[in-house]
């Protein structure tokens, strides 16, 4: 295997010189040579950027929802552009954002770092991902163009069958971008698969990397069948084939047993990857080997699979048969177990560790907290009985931004900041870092607790008007959102402000133990490695990466300095090289 | 350079195969003539089954393939599976609820009734749940009356 | 070394047994691969991944099937009963046969012989030519008689011995020929996808492109073709017989 695996270097010698001093950011620079890099670093940040784009847009339509609603009757809009503005802002944030986000930003930057591969297994298919995304959003403009949508982002029908001029436009945006979704997640099992560095066993997997693997799961299983619900959707709108509407013998019931066998499982698209970036954070900056790996791993799958077996529960009014009800009700219970499982082990990796509060971690602790309110109250949700009460009110609305926002939007944040050293090769502000922090949490339980009590209290969504009695709490909602909208420009701010003016990152700023940081340049080269690791411990076995960090001894004081930053994995061939990057 | 995984099919097995495809056609088409009945479905699915099972293990060459291969058909097999019959669960059993004839009215009304007589029988201290309803029973107030408080207010 | 590598899960694949230096000279190695072996490997589990995402595209319109059957039996058994069960089994042993040629197309090529595979590919082309011109019939006998998907439904006429006027009576006639049109109309799309494919498989094979030691893309076109086979299996008794 040595001989083999030093051909290997052979036979890549000459990449490595002409780039050897080379960092991915300056090799083939150029607009022209973006555009058509099959780098999965660059492609993971042009996915950045778009994807930022999408979210300060859709962001830009939440912060006009919530000035409707701030007192009552109509404030700044009317009725109708209402229900078009919560449309586009729910639809921007679930199917371009949220969707996408984690895996094709960050998943594509860091998980072939993690496994110690060159790239991802079909890097022009990844390319594929970002331009066929794009056409989605293109055309989603479009359908802004041609008369805008008002259904809601769930498209039940039959009145998304009838309505609006941009349906048509909007259903074959979402069909479009289920193929970026698809491809990325095809290219993400068979990369997890097949493109290991040698010595990363399954065992070893950063947790980060299963995660993945179980998103991507649900990408490749459920968005086809978003993909065959749009399709039967725009013929029902085009030909009336009559399999939804309700006018031409359809059953619009049907519709939504089609729309959440996706539906359902995406909001897993959105929350496992998530789950993933959770444990890095908490296993780095708590120093300590993270608490039942395996647990964690394969809940994460088993969340995969048992999430296709609820989406029923979101249909429990919409006149299904009782017996599916109580079926889906009960199945939804389960659901509470594995992410139970996660919750416990996360903590538990904290007890008695050496914890550090950058600003990546107190992400992580913002997540803890908001996304176990989150399940707690999708629990509620499921309980069928308690349902018939809560459903379209701002309970449920309240329910599903306590984990989408709370939980997938936070390991976002805590992500980027994570790995931004890696990514521009600059630190962010730690200060201001922590102040947005604050206002995000501050300003996101401001939002939407009070939306969870408004929910409870019978105030139905989907209205741009509200009685007497809703009016505190709505006001409080709004300007929760104001500050928790400021928290997010200041992000922006320092973010933007640290890839020009930002301090040069060390290679390794978090001590964490896994290949990216270890093995890896501060920027990474174009190909990552510059020789494959070989790789001989786990990814968060830190007492192994050759010193020793006790429990508390000092390491939990905020300074950097005093962190001893993990050896790197020797290189495949000989393991006495050191790869040169790291100091 | 020899790979298991590259094993050649000998010619003898596929033309076997596709024998049995075409016998397995024939024996379709005539099941369906026969009156089966009820069984005309099972036996008409089987047999597709059947069929896309030999293509599956030969043509597709599943049989002889790595075990990642076989794995990933089948979970997106399983997958349909738990699509279709879910589904069903909902549509074969539709309207299950849908009994509200006026005697089943009439039964509701009439419980109803019996609970409210009984409830006359209890003293409004042994009625009180909620902090808020001692509260109430200190004000003098009947207990039962807490509920619709704070919604007394908007009417 | 060895030893840190070997755990409970079998090696990384990353780790191979390949003579390198053989490698170095194979054109079609992409440089993110180690080995050909990883590189086929991959492509192999990619289709197999993109498969099942075909299976469950097509599951939807199952499942449409499936509840409408269940709802409206009578009307599914007469409306079915109007689709020439004739043509519909032509076409399965013309598509089975395709399968059958692809299957060998790959079976030769392994073997080396590329001139065989490539008229193998070329005959898959012309069964799968024959299947759609089979399907062009039936479209259009149906279109005659107003047999249309959807709204436009408005069946008339009898011929060769099929009433189809008889469909009127029926108020779910239309939900059977809508999955009908829609069920055959994208498998039939998958079907022209296929004869491009192969067509440009066939061009490389006919190239020299391929040989016995590297022929990835035929296999991978040919699973292709084998799945939209697959559901044709599945759709002749379903629309057809039952
Ligand atoms: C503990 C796990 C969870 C359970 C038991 C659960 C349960 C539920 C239930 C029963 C509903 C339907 C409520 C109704 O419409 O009346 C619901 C709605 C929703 N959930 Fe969850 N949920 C969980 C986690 C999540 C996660 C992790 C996400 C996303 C990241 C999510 C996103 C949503 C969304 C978007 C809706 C609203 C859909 C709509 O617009 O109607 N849920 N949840
Ligand atoms: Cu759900």
């Amino acid at each position: 295997m040595d001989a083999a695996t030093k051909g290997a270097e052979v036979a890549h010698e000459e990449h490595h010189d002409e780039a050897h001093d080379q960092n991915y950011l300056q090799y083939e620079p150029g607009i022209w040579n973006w555009l058509t890099t099959k780098d999965h670093k660059k492609i993971g940040i042009m996915y950045a950027v778009s994807l930022a784009l999408v979210f300060l847009v859709a962001g830009v339509l939440a912060i006009m929802v919530r000035t409707e609603l701030v007192s009552q009757g109509e404030t700044i809009m009317d009725a109708d552009t209402y229900n078009q503005v919560f449309t586009m802002h729910g639809i921007l944030m679930v199917f371009l954002f949220l969707v996408p986000s984690i895996p094709a930003i960050l998943g594509n930057f860091v998980l072939p770092l993690q496994i110690g591969a060159k790239d991802v297994a079909f890097p022009r298919l990844n390319l594929a991902s970002w331009y066929v995304y794009m056409i989605g959003a293109i055309m989603t403009c479009a359908a802004l163009y041609f008369g805008g949508v008002d259904t809601g982002w769930t498209f039940y029908t039959p009145y998304s069958s009838s309505t609006g001029g941009g349906v048509i436009w909007m259903t074959s945006a979402i069909f479009v971008s289920g193929f970026a979704s698809i491809f990325t997640g095809l290219n993400f099992i068979v990369t997890i698969h097949k493109m290991r560095a040698p010595g990363m066993t399954w065992n070893r997997l950063p947790l980060f990397v299963w995660g993945l693997y179980a998103t991507s799961i649900v990408q490749v299983l459920a968005t086809p069948v978003i993909g065959i619900t749009m399709l039967l959707l725009i013929l029902e709108r085009t030909m009336g084939i009559g399999i939804f509407d309700p006018a031409l013998g359809g059953d619009p019931v049907l519709f939504q047993h089609f729309f959440w066998f996706y539906s359902h499982p995406a909001v897993y698209i959105m929350i496992l990857p998530a789950f993933g970036v959770l444990s890095e954070l908490i296993a780095t900056f708590s120093r300590q080997r993270i608490f039942g790996y395996r647990a964690i791993a394969l809940s994460s799958v088993a969340i995969a699979m048992l999430g296709f077996l609820v989406w029923g529960h979101h249909m429990f009014v919409s006149g299904q048969s009782a017996i599916s009800s109580i079926i889906f009700s009960l199945i939804t219970y389960l659901i509470g177990i594995p992410s139970g499982i996660k919750v416990f082990n996360w903590v538990a990796t904290m007890y008695r560790g050496s914890i550090w509060l950058q600003t990546p971690m107190l992400y992580a602790l913002s997540f803890l907290f908001l996304f176990t309110i989150g399940g707690f109250t999708g629990i509620m949700v499921g309980v069928l009985a308690v349902d018939v009460h809560l459903h379209d009110t701002y309970y449920v609305v309240g329910h599903f931004h306590y984990v989408m926002m709370g939980g997938s939007v936070m390991a976002l944040l805590g992500g980027m900041h994570y790995w931004w050293p890696k990514i521009t090769g600059r630190m962010y502000n730690e200060t201001l870092g922590k102040i947005a922090v604050f206002l995000i949490f501050v300003g996101f339980n401001a939002t939407f607790f009070s939306q969870l009590v408004l929910g409870a209290k019978g105030m139905p969504r989907r209205y741009y008007d509200y009685v007497d009695r809703f009016e505190a709490l709505h006001q409080i909602s709004t300007y929760g959102s104001y500050v928790l909208a400021l928290g997010l420009f200041i992000v922006l701010f320092y973010g933007v402000y640290s890839m020009f003016f930002g301090p040069k990152a060390p290679a390794n700023p978090w001590a964490a133990a896994t290949l990216e940081w270890t093995n890896v340049a501060a920027l990474p080269d174009p190909h990552n490695f510059v020789r494959t690791p070989l790789v001989t411990r786990g990814p968060y076995d830190f007492h192994l990466a050759d010193e020793v960090f006790g429990s508390g001894d000092g390491v939990g004081d905020g300074q950097a300095a005093s962190l001893d930053v993990p050896e790197p994995a020797p290189a495949a061939p000989e393991p006495s090289e050191e790869a040169p990057q790291n100091a | 350079m020899s790979h298991d995984s590259h094993h050649i099919i000998p010619f003898k097995t596929l033309a076997t195969v596709f024998g049995a495809l075409i016998v397995l056609t024939v024996l379709t088409v005539v099941a369906a003539a026969l009156p089966l009945g009820p069984l005309d479905m099972p036996v008409a699915i089987l047999i597709a089954v059947a069929k896309a099972s030999l293509v599956v293990l030969y043509f597709m060459a599943l049989k002889y393939d790595k075990p990642v291969n076989s794995l990933t058909f089948s979970v997106g097999t399983l997958f349909v599976v738990i699509f279709i019959t879910f589904t069903l669960f909902d549509t074969a059993f539709r309207g299950d609820l849908g009994d509200v004839s006026s005697q089943t009215v009439d039964e509701i009304t009439r419980q109803e009734t019996e609970a409210g007589e009984r409830q006359q029988q209890f003293t409004p201290e042994q009625m009180a749940v909620s902090p808020a309803d001692y509260e109430a029973l200190q004000n003098n107030e009947s207990a039962a009356d807490t509920t619709t408080a704070d919604t007394a207010d908007t009417e | 070394m060895a030893t840190d590598t070997t755990t409970d899960t079998p090696a990384a694949p990353a780790q191979t047994e390949v003579d390198l230096h053989d490698e170095e000279h194979l054109s079609h190695l992409q440089h993110h691969f180690v080995s050909s072996e990883q590189q086929f490997d991959s492509a192999k589990l990619g289709m197999w991944l993109f498969l099942i995402t075909e299976v469950l595209l097509f599951s939807g319109m199952f499942v449409a099937y499936a509840v409408f059957r269940q709802w409206h039996p009578e009307t599914f058994a007469a409306a079915s009963q109007t689709l020439d069960w004739q043509l519909g089994g032509l076409n399965t042993v013309v598509l089975l046969a395709s399968s059958f040629t692809i299957a060998l197309a790959i079976h030769f090529i392994q073997k080396g012989e590329a001139m065989k595979s490539f008229w193998l590919q070329v005959g898959t082309i012309a069964l799968a030519g024959v299947f759609l011109v089979v399907k062009y019939f039936e479209y259009t006998s149906k279109f005659e008689h107003g047999v249309f998907p959807g709204a436009m439904f408005d069946p008339h006429g009898v011929a060769h011995g099929v009433d189809y006027g008889a469909l009127a009576s029926y108020a779910y006639a239309p939900q059977f020929f809508s999955i009908y049109f829609v069920m055959t109309g994208i498998h039939g799309f998958h079907v022209v996808v296929g004869m491009i494919l192969i067509g440009w498989i066939a061009s490389r094979t006919y190239r020299g492109h391929f040989s016995s030691e590297y022929y990835t893309h035929i296999e991978l076109s040919g699973l292709y073709w084998h799945l939209v086979d697959l559901v044709w299996i599945f759709l002749f008794p379903l629309l057809y017989l039952v």
